[in-house]
């Protein structure tokens, strides 16, 4: 009897918590938690258009998935978006940042602003002007490169161009984010250390390289960690440019999922995709998580 | 030996404005190289289609002709009503979110109750899931539910997977631990209830962070094309997204081919809301994208 007055007598005082948390908590446990757990459920299914029909498998369509040449092309493809992608955007936004930082507050913001404009304007957007710029006969890629005598190149319709201009298309909206968030980390960055460097008679270039560089470490470790999750889900630069092809050599993991599931109603086969997807994740996000230890932030 | 040091000096600042110029310059050619397609939609909006198809291209429009922007806004597309569903469906989200960000991110960020740490940290979990792998749950629930039957219901539906914002709740949450106890406390003395501690002295001390979710939270709503796509059944229900890619998959009437400048209007027509959303909100952009990154 007492234990249970102690017990009404706290549960009292920790309500508010509970009842504040509680709209939202609901909302994160209908719309996300039951959802992700409800599709890693959907991945031991053959499930089809009607869901009520479907049947368990277990294991079969990971084992199917493991036999799958498209799948393979899918998993192997995002990791490679990802290791062309990520570091091209890391190394452009680092240099664009570095340049931007000693300039007037005013010029900082224009430039800032001029860079992330695209991303701003969307996948969708820039896809459809650059489904023009790489058309082979009249596109302007082909022209300006044509002044320098190069052959005209079919860029969405040959292997590795098509999975190059996804990547092109991609860089021009990525940057901005990164240009952002280094400019901020620069901007964290003592004075008084840089004029110490100056008195030491360190010249712009080594101020950079060896002073900024080392201390924007923590930025540059969050940049790779959302650059790279951002890319591996990449979907709809190639939805809207090559359609994953030619022969499914531009394709992605994210790509598969939206065809297998929106396009083949096969849900239950998109499901165990996005279940490997976030495994993918999860282990990448574990191995950043050991190097943040070591940073503090 | 005087003389020395100041023309050391002078050299060096030499050096730097050379180097700052040099930046300048730099900056300039990067600016236009990434900036070019959006040059080359807005201007090949103006071109004909035998322009469009021309060799060499034309870097300025030399005829540059309102035809295109006439057929985008007479003719078959509904564009004003994809404008109007975008913005609904953008300011849903954010009104869900803010509500659903600030209550529970308070909650955890100011009150003490058992079970809180897990429930967090479940929470905080799935802010980095690929959020693709939830949409086909929902999306079996909006069929289930018919809710693309009626408008509101498709409203809902195109605002659902981003409700629950780990990202935001998370960034309240930060927020509200960086507000000293004492604030509250002294309110609680003066006999505010709960809720007014809420109201009354947590949100508009809440309100700078709140503006930033919410403005980025409306960008990426707006941008949400895989959903809005998988959502709209008919044309009337299509977002501007998913009614640019439409057009840029329609061949101009009698013909095999797009007609490139009506779907570089489109584009554009497109763009611009965001682009002058940014231009408006930038400094709150720019705390949203920061916030949790760069300390301070």
């Amino acid at each position: 009897m007492i234990k249970f007055r102690a017990f009404a007598r706290e549960f009292r005082k920790e309500l508010p918590g509970y009842l504040f948390i509680a709209p939202g908590y609901l909302a994160f446990i209908a719309f996300m938690l039951v959802p992700i757990l409800f599709a890693i459920g959907l991945s031991f299914y053959k499930a089809s258009f009607d869901i009520r029909a479907r049947l368990f498998v277990g294991f079969a369509q990971y084992i199917q998935l493991s036999k799958d040449p498209i799948f393979k092309m899918a998993l192997v493809n995002t990791i490679e978006y990802a290791l062309v992608i990520v570091p091209a955007t890391i190394f452009i936004s680092l240099v664009i940042a570095l340049l931007i930082e000693p300039l007037k507050p005013r010029a900082q913001a224009f430039f800032r602003g001029a860079f992330y404009i695209p991303g701003v304007a969307g996948g969708v957007v820039l896809s459809v002007v650059y489904l023009w710029i790489f058309n082979p006969t009249y596109g302007l890629l082909n022209f300006l490169l044509g002044q320098v005598g190069i052959k005209p190149i079919l860029w969405l319709a040959t292997p590795p161009h098509s999975f190059q201009a996804v990547c092109a298309v991609v860089l021009t909206f990525t940057i901005g984010q990164p240009i952002i968030l280094f400019l901020a980390g620069l901007a964290g960055i003592s004075p008084d250390i840089i004029d110490a460097a100056t008195v030491d008679g360190a010249n712009s270039m080594q101020k950079a390289l060896y002073i900024r560089l080392p201390l924007l470490r923590p930025v540059l470790l969050f940049v790779l960690a959302t650059q790279t999750i951002q890319v591996f889900q990449l979907w709809e630069v190639i939805y809207m440019i090559t359609g994953g092809g030619p022969y499914n050599t531009s394709t992605s993991l994210v790509y598969l999922i939206f065809q297998t599931a929106f396009v083949g109603s096969n849900y239950g086969k998109a499901s165990a995709i996005g279940v490997v997807l976030m495994v993918i994740i999860l282990i990448f996000t574990a191995i950043q998580l050991r190097f943040w230890k070591d940073t503090d932030i | 030996m005087s003389t020395q040091i100041p023309k050391q000096e002078a050299f060096r600042r030499a050096v730097e404005k050379t180097i700052h110029l040099v930046s300048y310059f730099l900056l300039a050619i990067l600016a236009v190289t990434f900036l070019l397609p959006l040059y080359w939609m807005f201007t090949g909006s103006f071109k004909l289609q035998t322009v469009t198809m021309a060799l060499p291209p034309e870097i300025f429009p030399s005829h540059p002709t309102l035809e295109n922007w006439n057929l985008l806004f007479t003719g078959p597309w509904p564009i004003w009503r994809w404008v109007a569903n975008s913005v609904v469906v953008s300011l849903l989200t954010v009104i869900l979110v803010l509500v659903v960000s600030s209550l529970t991110g308070y909650g955890f960020g100011k009150k003490k109750f058992h079970g809180s740490n897990i429930l967090f940290i479940i929470l905080l979990s799935t802010m980095f899931l690929p959020n693709q792998v939830i949409l086909i749950p929902l999306f079996l629930l909006v069929r289930w539910m018919h809710l693309t039957a009626t408008t509101l219901g498709t409203y809902f539906a195109m605002a659902m997977p981003m409700i629950s914002s780990p990202f935001g709740i998370f960034m309240v949450k930060q927020f509200c631990s960086s507000i000293p106890d004492e604030l509250l406390d002294a309110a609680r003395i003066d006999g505010a209830s709960e809720w007014d501690l809420f109201t009354k002295i947590m949100l508009p001390l809440l309100k700078p962070a709140l503006a930033a979710l919410a403005i980025f939270t409306f960008n990426q709503a707006w941008n949400y094309f895989m959903w809005h796509m998988v959502i709209a059944q008919d044309l009337l229900q299509f977002t501007i997204p998913v009614g640019v890619s439409v057009i840029s998959r329609t061949p101009a009437a009698g013909k095999m081919i797009t007609n490139i400048g009506l779907v570089m209007a489109g584009g554009s027509f497109g763009a611009f809301f965001m682009i002058v959303f940014f231009i408006a909100f930038q400094q709150y952009f720019i705390k949203g994208i920061t916030f949790g990154a760069v300390k301070g």
